[in-house]
């Protein structure tokens, strides 16, 4: 297996306001494999990928990327995890309001020993006519291309994306959707997407359904469905 | 090796933000500039003055004698391993008010440097010194003259004038050249003088041929040594110099004696711009360091806007220290190009303005711009460093936080749990105003220390040209006696090993110098010093012996038989060295290991000098001056029939106040400087952190547009709350300030100075404080009105998370 999570337990708080977020989060993924965490808000999804992310941490358990545990790993091994296997989209696009398009998705580039050709993304991505712009010219739609870009462009072997279509409208929604799913097949990225869209589930290998921190029933989509197809 | 895509932001962040960085550089600029045009100008001069010593072939020290020295004393002075050189000169009284110390031109010994013009050939032509000629106005070509009455204007020619003059008995010369003469880079016409005096007393060259004929009773006679081998110490010198007193004065009357360590004409300039140096530094950094601060402030802003991006960054890989170098990057790069620019200026146009400051105070001889390696590394290296270090420092501690918390904007470490508690009686206004403050307390905070430091030099700028003009009132008003005359004994009167002959001559000075004068009151003086006190100067402490029923000095002590001499000390000594009434204190013979020891029974008010006051009949006891001894009179009017020749000095308003007018020349133009720098930091502080909390607040500032508040009710919000923590910051730090301006001055002048000139801050000091503070506080609360004004409504839309 390429990524395995093993009883991943996180609680918040002490005392009577303690609240265990993840219960023992057991997962497998094989390398390549698309990914959906779904659940409500506060199911512990997020969190989820946040410690596969290396952003947060959990109380026990583990976590092995290729083979290599991720719980004796100390801050900066950290960020050299993120930087060597991962790529971030968020719900929000956090990118760098003054520079370009082109600079942004750099921004990416520049952490990789081997990122992907920034034309040639920029062209998949739809943004090589966008890409001398900063991003308070372009729509939602497009400033989360860009950072979808960023997240790519230096080739990671996960992909985790929060709520990537959150703040976009159906019609943005499908586009983004469309461009991981052609992300994952062109690049072969493990990807991780959280979301609480039911609809999304099923352009996944597989789908994670979580509820009060603990995995509801795990379901392997025999045949994916592609973002195109999807309606909600 | 690739580069950071991130680097891209630096020119579009200095465009975007541009006001913040040109008034931060400006004041940088400004800053470096100045330092280092002073380092370079001051390296250069002390290099200057320091090869001067071997290059004018400076002497190792001067006596004076009150009769020419005879071939035999000369002979035996020279055995004491010496080489003596004549260096008599003739003071002369000119028409301007100021004394004119003229010397013949010299070849041997404290040669001269000639800056302009040419050296006098014949009769009737001097050179005068450069500075005592910039501050009367003079320049070469133009004619001089002792003051005579009744002497008309020179008509046809220079020369004819020259001539004229001195067929009517009055000293004329044209001025045929500028000089410096390397033994008087200070004008001190007194080694005792509190500080010398460039407006009142100058020094000049003539020809041999003039010199020679000036009679003799009417010069002085000094001699220059110089050791047939040098002291190798500053150690060695010293003592040298403390054992040839007690050998010369077996050989000849000693009337004065000045070793060169202990020559104030020769040191000060160097002592002074030493310690100049060392405050020009201190300023630096301190600037520095403020500058450094409100980057580290505005650094604080841009990580609280731009927190999801750090998180994502950081979430995507980037480390701590690559993301540290690069919100880092921005100041070092706007510090060195503003240490660039203001070396630059520093090396042409600031470094002539510094040199003029020290050419208004000293007369220095002509210099040469040297490359100062020490001066590029304090100018250059330090303010980066400085830079690096506090915004490093900030950086470390701010970007600390985990990916997860940036991306959540939880840029606090202590969450705050609920809002503090306001009590709806206050009006909504005013509650608001709080709560804006509440936010903004570390940015408050910067703003407190800014204007700590810039009020220190606030009102050090305004305060000091008012001491001057108190001290100048409180001399008048503390005046022992409208006139002061102070008794020439003849050297025959005190001659110890011929006892009658000296007790005649004694006998016949007091008889003498008896007056009919009904004001006057004979009174003892002498001069003891204050024992070395490291770190702080020694200095000559005059001790006042006055009858016990004096009508000048009043109420002074009887000393009860057996006891330490009980005596007032003047309230210069007593605010200078915190004496009080109850101590005790010890002063030695100025040329000799003697000690005594006084009790302090009370303070005098008398602020013009450093004194003792004492009863006279105890007073000639203690040093053994004799029953009858006295040095002079106290009198209100001027008295008129002793005869000039007994009469050594006198000693008036003018002579107490040399201090303030010297202060005045030398550190007028320094102060205007320090009032604008305070000035520029107060500008560039309120601009800045208004700024901070208006970016900080847009979208609220937009809501509130969006709700239909009006631009100026804004503005009450959030400038009011910034006025407000200003005046209350402004006016908080002034006692503080108060107090450690006049501490750091008594320290000073403790260092510097002999003599007391009290940091007197009076109320339109604070006035003044006020006024410019309010005045630049305005001009930025103008701008920033406007800013609020362009605040868009559509800022409220954005980035809504």
């Amino acid at each position: 297996m390429f990524l395995e999570i093993k009883q991943i337990k996180k609680a918040f708080g002490q005392g009577e306001s303690r609240v265990e977020v993840l219960r023992g989060i057991d997962l497998s993924l094989e390398r390549g494999e698309f990914c959906v965490l779904l659940g409500p808000s506060g199911s512990g999804k997020s969190t989820l990928l946040n410690i596969i992310g290396g952003i947060d941490s959990a109380d026990s358990g583990e976590i092995v990327i290729g083979g290599e545990p991720m719980s004796h790993m100390r801050e900066r091994q950290l960020t050299m995890y993120r930087r060597k296997h991962l790529g971030y989209v968020f719900q929000m696009y956090n990118l760098i309001p003054n520079l370009t398009v082109r600079e942004n998705i750099e921004v990416g580039s520049y952490l990789s020993d081997k990122p992907l050709d920034v034309d040639e993304l920029l062209r998949l991505l739809g943004l090589w006519e966008h890409r001398g712009k900063v991003p308070s010219q372009l729509s939602g739609g497009q400033q989360q291309r860009t950072a979808i870009g960023r997240a790519v462009v230096k080739n990671p072997d996960i992909l985790l994306c929060d709520e990537p279509t959150g703040a976009l409208d159906y019609k943005t929604s499908k586009e983004i959707l469309k461009l991981i799913e052609q992300v994952n097949k062109t690049y072969g990225n493990t990807i991780i997407m959280v979301t609480h869209n039911d609809a999304i589930k099923y352009m996944a290998d597989t789908v994670v359904r979580i509820r009060d921190g603990a995995i509801r029933d795990t379901v392997r989509n025999k045949q994916r469905m592609s973002a195109e197809e999807l309606e909600w | 090796m690739k580069k950071n895509p991130l680097n891209n932001r630096f020119i579009r962040d200095l465009r975007d933000d541009l006001g913040k960085y040109v008034v931060i550089a400006l004041l940088m600029i400004f800053t470096i500039g100045f330092v280092s045009g002073f380092l370079v100008a001051d390296g250069s001069m002390v290099k200057a003055y320091n090869e001067s010593f071997t290059k004018y072939n400076i002497e190792d020290g001067n006596f004076r004698t009150q009769k020419k020295m005879n071939k035999a004393q000369w002979k035996s002075v020279e055995e004491l391993g010496l080489h003596l050189y004549e260096l008599f000169y003739r003071e002369f009284a000119l028409e301007n008010g100021s004394t004119l110390r003229v010397f013949q031109n010299r070849d041997r010994v404290n040669l001269v440097c000639l800056m302009e013009g040419e050296f006098p050939a014949k009769p009737g032509e001097i050179a005068v010194d450069r500075m005592y000629a910039d501050n009367n106005g003079l320049k070469v070509g133009d004619t001089i003259r002792t003051a005579a009455a009744g002497v008309e204007e020179g008509a046809a020619g220079a020369d004819t004038a020259a001539d004229e003059q001195q067929n009517k008995g009055q000293n004329a010369w044209v001025i045929t050249g500028l000089v410096a003469l390397s033994d008087y880079s200070t004008m001190f016409s007194d080694n005792n003088d509190t500080m010398f005096d460039a407006l009142k007393f100058g020094v000049a060259v003539c020809s041999p041929e003039e010199f020679e004929q000036y009679p003799d009773k009417s010069l002085i006679y000094n001699y220059a040594w110089k050791y047939d081998d040098p002291p190798k110490t500053e150690e060695e010198e010293n003592d040298r110099g403390e054992d040839l007193v007690k050998d010369l004065s077996k050989e000849v009357k000693l009337e004065n004696y000045i070793p060169r360590y202990a020559n104030q004409a020769i040191r000060f300039t160097g002592e002074d711009m030493g310690s100049d140096r060392a405050m020009m530094e201190l300023l630096l950094y301190i600037m520095m360091v403020i500058i450094a601060f409100v980057f580290g402030v505005t650094i604080g802003n841009t990580i609280s806007q731009e927190a999801p991006v750090i998180g994502t960054l950081r979430a995507m890989g980037y480390t701590k220290g690559e993301l540290i170098r690069h919100y880092m990057a921005m100041p070092l790069l706007v510090t060195l190009i503003s240490a660039v620019i203001g070396n630059i200026l520093g090396y042409t146009f600031l470094k002539d303005v510094c040199a003029n400051m020290y050419y208004n105070s000293y007369s220095l001889p002509t210099y040469i711009t040297i490359w100062n390696a020490e001066a590029f590394v304090k100018t250059t290296i330090f303010p980066i460093v400085i830079m690096a270090v506090v915004t490093y420092s900030i950086l470390r501690w701010k970007l600390g936080l985990t990916p997860l918390q940036f991306l959540r904007r939880q840029l606090r470490r202590r969450q705050m749990k609920r809002a503090f508690p306001l009590s709806v009686r206050i009006p909504f206004f005013d509650r608001f105003r709080i709560r804006v403050i509440a936010q903004n307390i570390p940015n408050y905070l910067i703003l407190l220390v800014g204007i700590f430091f810039a009020n220190i030099l606030l009102i050090f700028g305004l305060a000091l040209p008012k001491a001057l003009d108190h001290y100048q009132e409180e001399v008048e008003r503390s005046l022992l006696a409208e006139h002061q005359y102070i008794m020439q004994i003849p050297l025959d009167a005190l001659d110890e090993d011929h006892k009658l002959q000296s007790a005649l001559k004694m006998m016949q000075f007091v008889s003498e110098t008896e007056t009919e004068n009904e004001t006057a009151e004979k009174f003892s003086a002498y001069t003891l010093r204050r024992p070395f006190d490291a770190p702080y100067k020694s200095e000559d402490v005059m001790i006042y012996g006055a009858a016990a029923d004096s009508r000048y000095v009043k109420g002074i002590p009887e000393t009860p038989e057996g006891e330490n001499p009980r005596v007032l000390i003047s309230s210069a000594y007593s605010e200078k060295y915190d004496i009080f009434a109850g101590d005790t204190i010890e002063l030695q013979e100025k040329y000799g290991a003697d000690r005594y020891t006084f009790n302090v029974a009370g303070v005098y008010d008398y602020g013009a000098s450093i004194c003792v006051f004492m009863e006279q009949k105890t007073m000639n006891q203690c040093f053994d001056l004799g029953k009858d001894y006295f040095s002079g009179y106290f009198s209100q009017t001027p008295i008129t029939d002793i005869d000039g020749k007994y009469i050594g000095s006198e000693i008036d308003l003018d002579s107490l106040t040399k201090v303030t007018r010297q202060l005045y020349i030398s550190m007028g133009s320094m102060m205007y400087l320090v009032d604008f720098f305070a000035v520029a930091i107060f500008m560039v502080l309120i601009y800045i952190l208004s700024k901070i909390i208006i970016e900080k607040n847009a979208q609220s500032i937009s809501m509130a547009k969006i709700l239909g508040y009006t631009g100026s009710e804004i503005g009450k919000l959030y400038i009011r709350s910034t006025t407000v923590v200003y005046l209350l910051c402004f006016v908080a730090t002034i006692p503080a300030v108060t107090v450690l301006i006049k501490y750091l001055m008594k320290i000073m002048i403790r260092l510097e100075m002999t003599g007391w000139i009290e940091l007197y801050v009076g109320n339109i000091v604070y006035e003044e404080m006020l006024a410019l503070g309010i005045g630049a506080y305005a001009v930025i609360a103008v701008l920033e009105y406007r800013k609020i004004g362009r605040v868009p409504m559509d800022e409220a839309l954005k980035n809504a998370e």
